[in-house]
């Protein structure tokens, strides 16, 4: 029917028209911590000059947008503070749809940008389509690591282009231990924005570590939300509605769990939003990407803690290494031995974690990074 | 006021000629159509989910929480039986459909089939397992309240003859204001800046569309993007500096006494949220007053024929523009509740889409407001569905449940089943002559 077409024409019309909206972040912040840099060597180095801008560090959101208070914030993070550092100024350009990865990127190449990062696994062809066509560009992509064609080919021809990866699953694992230890119900909670291997890394550490407390508890926690085994779980499919972060969340409290870690961006301030009205009791959050009691301060009495993925300070490294000139591309990898990833402070929870289950992860952590402790079940 | 509504009458023969005895070809084929749709139901049923489950599973169906003033006992089905039950009566409907003469009450047939296999579905990803029933009920009114909304606003709008695809630039700018004048005010003022809020938005569209005689397509969607480029604009440039002005407070559930405590129905109607009860009396009021009051059936008629409507002393303009206006308030209502209704806050594009699927309800219910939070519940079951298969580790890809309901829309709107017809001026500039 002609209604039913003008509504789909309209759809599309919407998806590929979105506007991307600019906007220059409060660039205060103290710079990172830097206690925990990430694999790259190079020593932080502070005699730039930081006068006038002579360079743009820029970046690509993804659909979240740039004050997601997790994700994509986390990485503008890295930029801005390095930006401050090297007298770069920093540019950031938000995707409202995923048709807008490659002219924003574009837009960036266009403006001589010095680096740009795109963050998110799902720009991962718009950023090698870009680097392959523009030898002369440098980017640093979060959550992509670029392999080879199936002809053995190179997928990245101008070796441009710097992959952050993250061992996630290795904080995440430390959270499913704490999550398992701190369940009264018995049963702990998950959910994701889209099965994509960034997002399921989280799901898969949380329940390893999950069975992990079983095992040395003896103990049967169960986790809902998530089967790495059968690599089926529970996705909203999207990074925008917050609606689905409650309702999810509401649906895993229906079935028994009172500790749920959303790992779907902005999203996940939506069942915060329901522990928050719940009260802790019923429900706590575990946060991902940035601490989220520091982000998202209106709930933050309701974050058991957060999986902390380092954006920041591996992307300010990336950008270092090309203001000193060093920059190679390749793949970097965020772990808990480089502080790539890690656990935030159990903030307002530090009096109900009982010191044997800190003492336990503590000593999980030191397993994990010398290697004695497997993550993956 | 008798002349008009017989002028409108004789607008609509199509419902008579339904139930004549005599069925004409089209009405042939259509019936062996959803006849072999249901018969292909019960094949699927048959020939995949029996031997999927094994003969002595049973599904069980939680249907109290625990904080229930009225327990009831969970309820434990035995899978096999069931489903070869389902499948004899899907058997019957079908050949209802394949072999009866008579035309009546065929929508409701091939309904009741495709209930019946969503219930096939739901006891066969269950066997040996469990989930509850009433939090999924209870999730499916709450996740209906946008897209019912978001409906009426496209109703009340497309009564007038006004097409109103800008639904979704409605919700996402009201939802904004709602959650900034939230913050600042109180709940109860954000609610009336997100209602006033989509009817300023909606006087963009009445103005261009009733006195511009812009192609209201073409409105809709600068409404749309309008909407998603400011609200992300002003997130940006405002709401991260000043996070104070994005924590709203969020309307709790109220329990209605008695009637709360009612199980199952109870946490599903009467403990709700202020905005989910206004959605519920919205409807009541819309169908009231399109169907029952003067100002409806001159609605109707400038919305089917505003030439007539107009030759009968009726304002079109003056019409037109209280319909428009309305339809916006009731979708700024909606807007309130993504924010203020839910989560206290808002972030870029949270509205996801739903003024689209309103609009797909409206289409589904036949621009009928009772239809049309039908077919939003249907929307809203199957979002709910979907998280509980997402806990059940069923074979079926969640995405394909997802998908589900727009399949159906497309089926209904491609008149397969039954006719859906918009008013007949619906989407036309009207001019008067001089």
């Amino acid at each position: 029917m002609k209604k039913s077409l003008r509504i789909a024409a309209v759809i599309a019309a919407v998806a590929t028209l979105g506007l991307g909206a600019c906007g220059d972040d409060d660039s205060s912040d103290a710079p990172a911590d830097t206690t925990a840099t990430a694999d790259t060597t190079a020593t932080a180095d502070t005699t730039a000059a930081a006068e006038t801008p002579s360079g743009k560090a820029c970046q690509v959101t993804d659909v979240g947008g740039v004050d997601d208070k997790g994700f994509n914030q986390t990485a503008y993070k890295g930029v801005t503070d390095a930006a401050a550092e090297f007298g770069l100024e920093p540019v950031v350009l938000e995707s409202q749809a995923e048709t807008d990865y490659a002219p924003n990127i574009q837009s960036l190449i266009d403006q001589g940008c010095q680096m740009i990062v795109t963050v998110g696994f799902l720009l991962g062809d718009a950023t090698k389509e870009a680097a392959n066509a523009n030898p002369d560009a440098k980017f640093s992509i979060v959550d992509f690591a670029y392999g080879e064609n199936e002809d053995g080919t190179p997928q990245i021809t101008n070796n441009n282009v710097l992959g952050q990866i993250f061992n996630t699953d290795e904080a995440a694992f430390l959270a499913g231990y704490l999550a398992a230890g701190m369940s009264k119900s018995g049963k702990v909670g998950t959910f994701g924005g889209i099965n994509i291997p960034p997002v399921t890394i989280f799901m898969d550490g949380f329940y390893y570590g999950v069975q992990k407390y079983n095992a040395d508890n003896a103990k049967s926690v169960q986790v809902l939300g998530w089967d790495p085994a059968t690599k089926k779980g529970l996705f909203t499919e999207n990074f925008e509605s917050l609606d689905d972060g409650r309702s999810f969340a509401q649906n895993l409290v229906d079935e028994g769990a009172d500790i749920v870690m959303p790992v779907a961006g902005p999203v996940g301030l939506g069942s915060a939003a329901l522990a928050s009205e719940l009260g802790v009791d019923k429900l706590s959050i575990i946060g991902v990407d940035a601490d989220q009691y520091n982000t998202d301060t209106a709930n933050q009495k309701v974050y058991l803690t957060t999986v902390l993925k380092n954006m920041d300070v591996t992307t300010f490294n990336a950008i270092e290494s090309v203001v000193k000139g060093t920059f190679e591309g390749g793949v970097v990898v965020g772990s808990l031995a480089n502080g790539g990833v890690g656990l935030a402070p159990y903030h307002d929870f530090d009096g109900a974690v009982p010191q044997e289950l800190k003492d336990q992860i503590e000593a999980l952590k030191a397993g994990i990074i010398d290697g004695s402790i497997s993550v993956k079940g | 006021m008798s002349e008009e509504s017989a002028s409108i009458r004789k607008k609509r023969p199509a419902n008579r000629e339904r139930h004549s005895p005599v069925m004409k070809k089209s009405q042939i084929r259509q019936a062996r159509i959803s006849g072999s749709i249901i018969f292909g139901l019960m094949a699927v049923t048959l020939l995949f989910f029996i031997p999927a489950v094994a003969d002595t599973g049973k599904a069980t169906f939680r249907l109290s929480t625990p904080d229930d003033r009225v327990q009831l006992d969970p309820l434990r089905i035995p899978v096999t039986g069931s489903l070869w039950l389902l499948a004899a009566v899907l058997a019957f409907l079908g050949s209802l459909q394949l072999f009866r003469k008579s035309q009546s009450r065929r929508t409701v047939i091939l309904g009741l089939s495709f209930s019946i296999f969503v219930l096939v579905i739901m006891l066969w990803a269950t066997a040996d397992r469990e989930f509850s029933l009433v939090s999924m009920l209870d999730a499916t009114v709450t996740n209906t309240t946008p897209i019912a909304l978001g409906a009426l606003s496209g109703i009340l709008c497309e009564r007038a003859g006004i097409v109103n695809i800008g639904i979704e630039g409605m919700l996402l700018s009201s939802a904004f204001s709602g959650v900034v004048l939230g913050s600042l005010y109180g709940g109860w003022i954000g609610l009336l800046g997100a209602v006033a809020t989509g009817g300023l938005v909606a006087l963009l569209l009445a103005v261009l569309a009733v006195h511009f005689h812009v192609d209201q397509i073409i409105i809709g969607v600068v409404i749309n993007i309008l909407a998603l480029g400011l609200t992300s604009f002003l997130t940006a440039q405002v709401l991260v500096q000043r996070p104070q002005l994005n924590d709203a407070p969020i309307f709790r559930s109220q329990k209605i006494p008695l009637l709360g405590d009612i199980p199952i129905l109870g946490p599903m109607f009467f403990d709700q949220t202020v905005i989910v009860y206004g959605t519920f009396v919205l409807v009541a009021v819309v169908t009231f007053f399109l169907f029952r009051t003067r100002w409806g059936l001159r609605t109707r008629a400038v919305g089917e024929n505003p030439a007539v409507a107009d030759t009968l002393g009726v304002s079109v303009v003056k019409v037109r523009y209280l319909a428009v206006l309305y339809g916006g308030m009731v979708g700024g209502f909606g807007g309130a509740w993504f924010t203020i209704g839910t989560v206290g806050r808002f972030d870029e594009g949270m509205t996801g889409g739903r003024g689209f699927i309103g609009l797909a309800a409206m289409i589904f219910g036949a621009w009928n407001p009772v239809g049309a939070f039908l077919a939003a519940l249907v929307f809203g079951f199957f979002d709910s569905l979907r998280q509980k298969f997402g806990l059940l580790d069923t074979p079926i890809p969640t995405e394909f449940l997802a998908m589900a309901p727009y399949l159906v829309t497309i089926i209904v709107v491609a008149g397969l089943i039954g006719r859906v017809r918009p008013p007949a001026a619906d989407g036309q500039p009207y001019q008067k002559e001089q």
